[in-house]
């Protein structure tokens, strides 16, 4: 089974252009949603997830347009989205088991079973009969993890889901989505870079609701491995490097900066060498002054 | 520092709109007041300006008390704020002193809210100049007017309110105390007003009232309409007294807040925690493997969904703490208002089960609260806590989800209908009544009251779902309930306009629901059908993901019309049209509908066209011999027969003047009478028809008219207009229905105002006293005189029809019953016909047969109401004259109606006064039922043997004595404690009927049918005439008039022939007495100041007074002034009698001269309180300042 969007669209009433042209496949397995805040990462994903219209252009899965047969996406689709909330008086037994009877999970043994899994899975055990309305950022997220795998989806939309999450509980947390992912498409957006590289075969970066890359983040790596540097420099330095060089990216390491530029050729003067990240892809790509990638 | 944060909470609250907005609602509801009909506050009436400074002052006092929400709103945030905010842990981290803190933040919101609160005087007064008022319903403008009730009564309101509030805010430190606390306030407050109803407790209601209302009711409620227009409203008396304790309940709220609030940032909770059972996690999560679960999505999964969600949404309002609240104030309200049940003088009815569901129907402000505020919570609750993509990326239909909000609410609505069933038998139970009428219970709340609910709600859900935005959803509901009453002011009053119309009628333990099922079934039909249609729509376009916009919504929605949606729509709307249709030609077609403007271009076409005829020379009827056939089950009757007309005057009649009943039910088949005639003119817009007589009917001639009227009921029409008086069980009905001679004057539009409105001359309500038109006429109209009387009436088989005169056969045929009624004597021109299925009740004092016809059930009155009849005949024979009849019956009717009706030995009576009354304690319970069966008794004589004259000043003969009659019985029966009840709220009534008075107050020989006039003043006047010149005397008079004026056809007597006839018993010294009470409106100021009492000796007692007595004489529009007082007044002193009650140990009359006297009284026993005119015999403003307890000196 295979998604795949086709040059869609979409304008918002106040003028924004969420959508130009999106156009990408998608096949089984983890795919990665790369952008910065703002990108139109959410509204592809609730395009997708049948909870907005397009303008222009369509949404094919496997055998159903997604845009019209709503009712039969909604069947296979496990939708975590990028803000949510819960019923405050309501606890995590009870609305995992309403959410599992709305998903069509009619039995009752097998729902307790399925809810009981899946507390167990995202480590909401102890606190499954407390008031949701009491839970951490962390928990929530967790329960929001739990009810997008209820009844087992063939399409998973995950959009920004380790944002808020310890470090902990975002490993483990890609643990499972990566024990998921394999017959199943799941499509996990994300501002984290790290997020897509350790877990996703096939990725896409998008900004300003255009697509800048598609295809595999190894591939991509390798497309600028032995063309990035690094150096550190001064403060004041900054602002001549950024117009003499394609910088790509600037921290801060131990008060310093330290700046990464992208270069065909060789290591501009007083740059060292660096191992390509994917990261670097990433901003070269949204902060990079030339489109270095365009090809790919 | 305190003044650093006043000012901070100024600008604060200066950039909040909310502020802007609470100022522009009250500004516009007020100013919708003054200027248009739309909204209703208090507002003046007959001769009270409409800017007068009472009604002004009224005015502001309902708004500030419903000002209470939006101080409950401005005053509750203002420390809130900070933890709302999560500001507190800056702002309790400053140096800032508690005092300062609390003060600042207090007086800082205080301003604002006063500022808000100017809208109400500003919106009055921009109001009161809008240049579409009427100048002549204007005083000219004071400025006073508006900013004196501001500063007395608003101002002293915001602060006690604001207190309060600024309080729980702070202490509680919870929102929704805020949210909640107003209306808690505002319902304890309006449930305490029904307990504070009742007469005795005035005084002390007017300073327990925190809002001064009652204050204000009871120092203004007898002010004449002169008065209301001229006075403005002072701080003084109880309005002072009761502005004072609660500035002073306020400042004391203010001190405990200070020392209560802690300056923490954590405040333990009044409740602790649940604690939370923790269970250790004994699987890893790594192990876990998520099972399988099948996923069947399919109809029969739509419908768990469907009952999950449902359930879901039911327990959700009942776990909100708002509902639970409003629900809770809602029953406290009824418990409280079940305390004075169905009182009428005091005297409460056994607790029936209608009543209690008229008590129960004062939840249904609680119903649409809880409505349109629950349907909002519901349609926004996943948008508000954003759980809304997750539900809405579920695999359920569109529809399911506000199906299951919808029938969650309908659920929930259930079980409150369930808990006020339980509440109403509670309340019966608690009155130690058992007859539960569960039938009648579920019949009513499930059927009437559920269909309301289910409109409104579905309604509701249409506005919140295609206005997407949940306050402005809560306003357009709002704005709708408003819109359709604005409907019928536009004109639009046709009940297919009026959303949701169609009331299940009132219930009678007679017609139990009568025929009110048709069209209540048809109504509810029409607009379920509509408000499926919206709801049909509001599923299309309700909101599913992320699209708000309009057009997108149509884009999905258009997406979700698959074929179940478009059959409701569809079905919807062809039940819609079709009902609609056949509630029109039932309404329209059928029956004629004409809304109020019709009604009234009618009447004064009626009245331009025919007034020419109103005096014109007429036969009257002498005999009357008719065949009346009821058809109870049809609501049909038919009558057949003839009038005599008799040229009575001294000139010849060529022409008869025929005016047919007007009802659309009524036709008459044929009109004959048997001399040549042709019709000269006939207006049928008004069923009236000139006859011309081919040869003139001489003076002393006679012919015979023979007619026969029929009474259909067609179809149905909307309930509040259908004919209560043919009915199923217990038909009432009157001559009315028969063709008339002439104009008739009660066509007439009487509204002054409309009147003016339409250039007509101001009308006279009756005419003058000496006018020779209406001395030749009787109380009953220049139709007839008196008459000989038959008719032969049927009814269906098991009911009983009655009419006047005696029974002379029964007999039944053709599954009917049939009844023959003569009168022996010759009678009055009104006579009743009466047709229901009654046991009856027999009895017989000396050859008179005493008769109740009653419904089953209605046993408790039945002895009391055979006493007074005889009792009543005991009286009046021995005292004013033989009775002319050998029978008297009563009979019970429908409560469409609450009186008694006297007809010639005929005396139908309302189930709804009397028959359901329960006298608790007779020894302080007022007994209606004796003592309006004694009225009505005492109207064979004055009414039916002394016929009035149809001139000013006639219900003094009949109702007036009627009410002395039944007074002169109830004194020989009951104690003297019920008497002084009973003139109590006789003076009360009067009071306050002379200061609600639309044209002019009348002397009462003068009374044109002004019911405060000719029955309370009646009452006291007559009480004290008997008291001053001796009940003999009085009788004396009564059995000369009678001897002189009874049985006599015109010319009639009028309340001057009566006067003279008092005059003659009446003593030199004592004629002052007829002239202050019946030929004038005079009024007694009674007062007395100091009172104390020295022991002379043992066994002797000195009792000093100082005593305060003027006499006022009052014109027409109620301006008094003093006038010299030449009196005599009773003086009582009172002991304590061995049961420990006071008793009187003296009362004589004593002559007063001056304003200011002192008298000193010498008495045997002890005294404990004295003073002047102690039982209330004269008219007195204020007479709870008559007596005074004595100090010993």
């Amino acid at each position: 089974m295979q998604l795949i969007i086709d040059n869609l669209t979409k304008t918002y009433a106040n003028g924004v252009q969420a959508l130009k042209g999106v156009t990408l496949t998608i096949n089984q397995g983890m795919f990665g949603l790369l952008g910065p805040n703002g990108a139109g990462k959410s509204s592809l994903m609730r395009t997708i997830a049948t909870l907005q219209e397009a303008d222009t252009g369509t949404i094919t899965l496997g055998d159903l347009n997604v845009l019209t047969q709503k009712e039969e996406v909604r069947k296979i689709l496990g939708y975590l989205p990028q803000e949510f909330g819960v019923y405050p008086k309501v606890d995590a037994v009870t609305l995992l088991d309403h959410l599992a009877v709305l998903k069509g999970i009619r039995n009752k043994k097998e729902r307790k079973e399925l809810v009981e899994a899946l507390l167990h899975k995202t480590n909401l055990w102890k606190a499954k009969n407390k008031n949701l309305g009491g839970y951490s950022g962390g928990m929530k997220q967790r329960f929001g993890i739990a009810q997008a795998l209820i009844a087992n989806p063939k399409l998973i939309i995950v959009d920004e889901p380790t944002a808020g999450l310890d470090p902990a509980e975002r490993n483990r947390f890609l643990n499972l989505l990566s024990e998921i992912g394999e017959n199943t498409i799941v499509i996990l957006s994300t501002h984290i870079v790290e997020d897509v590289k350790e877990l996703c075969t096939d990725m896409a970066i998008i900004n300003n609701g255009e697509v800048l890359y598609k295809g595999n983040p190894l591939d991509a790596i390798a497309s600028v491995s032995g063309k990035v540097w690094k150096r550190r420099i001064e403060k004041n330095q900054l602002e001549e490097f950024r117009n003499q060089y394609t910088v790509i990216s600037e921290r801060l390491i131990a008060g310093r900066p330290e700046i990464t530029v992208y270069n065909e050729d060789s290591a501009p003067e007083g740059f060292q060498k660096t191992e390509a990240d994917l990261e670097d892809v990433y901003f070269s790509l949204i902060f990079g002054k030339q489109n270095v990638l365009a090809t790919n | 520092m305190f003044k650093d944060i006043f000012a901070f909470e100024l600008s604060y609250r200066k950039a909040r709109a909310a502020n802007y907005v609470y100022f522009a609602i009250m500004f516009l509801l007020c100013f919708a007041a003054v200027t248009t009909d739309v909204v209703q506050i208090g507002g003046a009436v007959g001769q009270v300006k409409e800017n007068a400074p009472i009604v002004i002052a009224q005015m502001i006092l309902i708004m500030s008390v419903f000002f209470t929400l939006i101080s409950s709103a401005i005053m509750g945030v203002a420390v809130l704020r900070d933890f709302e905010h999560n500001t507190e842990a800056i702002m309790f981290s400053t140096p800032i002193k508690k005092f300062n803190y609390l003060m600042g933040r207090f007086w800082g919101s205080f301003v604002v809210l006063l500022l808000v609160a100017t809208s109400l005087p500003i919106a009055f007064m921009l109001g009161d100049i809008w240049p579409t008022r009427e100048a002549d319903r204007l005083l000219p403008f004071n400025l006073l007017t508006y900013w004196q009730p501001f500063f007395v009564f608003v101002v002293p309101n915001m602060f006690f309110t604001g207190a309060i509030f600024f309080a729980s805010g702070a202490l509680s430190r919870k929102s929704i105390v805020i949210y909640t606390q107003g209306i808690l306030l505002l319902v304890l407050y309006l449930a305490s007003q029904s307990m504070l109803r009742d007469l005795e407790q005035k005084e002390i209601a007017s300073l327990i009232d925190p809002f001064g209302v009652r204050a204000f009711n009871f120092y203004t409620e007898y002010w004449t309409p002169g008065e209301r227009n001229a006075l403005q409203i002072p701080l003084q008396g109880p309005i002072l007294f009761n502005r004072l304790i609660w500035v002073g309940a306020g400042i004391l709220i203010l001190v405990i807040t200070h020392f209560a609030f802690k300056f923490n940032v954590v405040q333990n909770s009044l409740f602790k925690p649940k604690p939370i059972k923790e269970e250790k996690q004994l699987i890893r999560s790594e192990s876990v493997i998520i099972p399988v679960a099948k996923q069947i999505v399919t109809g029969s999964t739509y419908v768990k969904q469907f009952l999950k969600l449902t359930f879901f949404y039911f327990k959700m309002v009942f776990r909100e703490i708002p509902f639970i609240a409003i629900v809770i104030a809602g029953m406290l309200l009824m418990f409280l208002n079940a305390v004075n049940l169905n009182e009428l003088y005091g005297t409460k009815s056994y607790p029936t089960t209608y009543s209690i569901l008229g008590l129960l129907s004062g939840f249904n402000l609680f119903f649409v609260i809880i409505t349109v505020l629950y349907t909002g919570e519901l349609v926004w609750k996943e948008r508000a806590v954003k759980l809304n993509l997750i539900i809405d990326a579920m695999p359920m239909p569109d529809f399911i989800q506000l199906v299951s909000k919808f029938v969650g609410l309908i659920l929930v609505y259930c079980v409150l209908l369930f808990g006020l069933i339980v509440c109403g038998v509670i309340i019966q139970a608690s009155y130690g009544y058992y007859k539960f009428e569960l039938g009648i219970y579920f019949g009513s709340l499930y059927t009437e009251t559920l269909a309301f609910l289910v409109l409104y709600t579905l309604l509701s859900i249409f506005i919140q779902v295609m206005v997407n935005n949940k306050f402005l959803g809560f306003a357009v509901s709002i704005a709708f309930f408003i819109m359709v009453i604005f409907f019928s002011q536009i004109g639009l009053e046709h009940p297919l306009f009026q959303f949701g119309n169609g009331s299940l009628g009132t219930y009678s333990d007679m017609n139990v629901y009568g025929h009110f099922v048709t069209p209540f079934t048809w109504f509810q039909v029409y607009w379920f059908a509509f408000v499926v249609i919206l709801f049909a729509i509001a599923v299309v376009f309700s909101v599913r993901g992320s699209e708000a916009v309009m057009n997108m919504r149509w884009k999905s929605g258009k997406l979700r019309l698959n074929r179940p949606l478009v059959l409701l729509l569809a079905s919807g709307f062809v039940i819609f049209i079709s009902s609609g249709f056949y509630i029109f030609y039932n309404t329209n077609i059928l029956n004629r509908y004409a809304n109020s403007d019709d009604q009234e271009e009618r009447q004064i076409a009626y009245e331009k066209e025919l007034k020419k005829f109103e005096f014109i020379a007429q036969p009257r009827i002498t005999k009357i011999d008719l065949k009346v056939d009821i058809y109870p089950s049809k609501r049909d009757f038919t009558a057949e027969g003839y009038f005599i007309l008799k040229n009575k005057t001294n000139q010849p009649i060529s022409e008869i003047h025929i005016q047919e009943n007007p009802e659309s039910e009524v036709k008459n088949e044929y009109i004959r009478f048997d001399k040549k005639n042709g019709i000269s003119k006939k207006y049928d817009d008004f069923k009236y028809t000139i006859y011309a007589l081919e040869t003139p009917l001489q003076p002393g001639d006679s012919l015979r008219m023979d007619f026969k009227t029929v009474f259909l009921t067609n179809g149905f029409v909307e309930n509040s207009n259908s004919n209560t008086q043919v009915i199923f069980n217990g038909t009432f009905f009157n001559n009315g229905y028969f063709p008339s001679l002439g104009y008739n004057r009660d066509y007439e539009m009487s509204d002054d105002n409309k009147r003016k409105e339409k250039k007509l001359p101001e009308r006279e309500r009756m005419m003058e006293r000496n006018d020779p038109r209406g001395l030749a006429m009787s109380l009953f109209g220049d139709d007839a005189d008196h008459l000989d009387f038959k008719m032969q009436i049927s009814t269906e088989k098991g009911q009983t029809a009655i009419a006047p005169g005696y029974l002379v056969k029964q007999w039944e045929e053709n599954g009917r019953s049939y009844f023959t009624y003569d009168m022996d004597a010759p009678m009055c021109n009104f006579f009743s016909m009466i047709s229901a299925r009654y046991e009856i009740k027999r009895d017989k004092w000396k050859d008179v047969n005493l008769e109740i016809y009653y419904h089953k059930g209605h046993e408790y009155n039945l002895d009391k109401m055979m006493q007074g009849m005889k009792d009543a005949l005991v009286y009046y024979e021995e005292n004013f004259s033989p009775f002319q009849f050998k029978q008297m019956r009563i009979m019970e009717f429908p409560r469409y109606a609450s009186f008694a009706q006297s007809f010639a030995n005929t005396v139908p009576f309302s189930e709804g006064i009397g028959f359901i009354q329960r006298v608790e304690d007779p020894d302080k319970d007022l007994d209606m039922a004796y003592y309006v069966t004694a009225h009505e008794v005492a109207h064979q004589w004055w009414g039916h043997q002394v016929m009035e004259a149809g001139v000013k000043g006639n219900a003094m003969l009949s109702e007036t004595m009627s009410q002395y009659s039944a007074l002169m019985v109830m004194k020989n029966k009951f104690s003297e404690e019920i008497i002084e009840k009973y003139l109590k709220y006789e003076l009360d009534r009067y009071l306050g009927g002379r200061a609600f008075e639309r044209k002019k107050e009348q002397p009462l020989a003068l009374v044109e049918s002004q019911g405060y006039i000719h029955y309370n003043k009646g009452s006291l006047v007559m009480y004290a005439l008997q008291d001053y010149i001796s009940e003999d005397s009085v009788n004396m008079a009564l059995k000369r008039f009678t001897k002189d004026w009874a049985f006599k056809d015109a010319p009639y007597p009028t309340s001057a022939d009566l006067l003279k006839y008092f005059r003659q018993v009446t003593p030199d010294s004592l004629q002052y007495l007829i002239t202050d009470m019946f030929e004038t409106i005079t009024l007694f100021e009674n007062k007395t100041t100091e009172a104390s009492y020295t022991e002379k000796s043992k066994g002797l007692y000195e009792v000093s007074l100082k005593l305060s007595t003027e006499k006022l004489r009052a014109d027409s529009a109620g301006i008094e002034s003093n006038i010299p007082i030449q009196d005599w007044i009773d003086i009582g002193v009172y002991g304590k009698s061995k049961a420990g009650k006071d008793s009187l140990i003296y009362l004589k009359k004593h002559k007063f001269r001056t304003k200011d006297n002192e008298i000193k009284i010498l008495v045997k026993d002890k005294p404990r309180k004295a003073g002047i005119d102690p039982l209330h015999k004269l008219i007195d403003r204020h007479s709870d300042d008559n007596t005074k307890s004595l100090i010993k000196k």
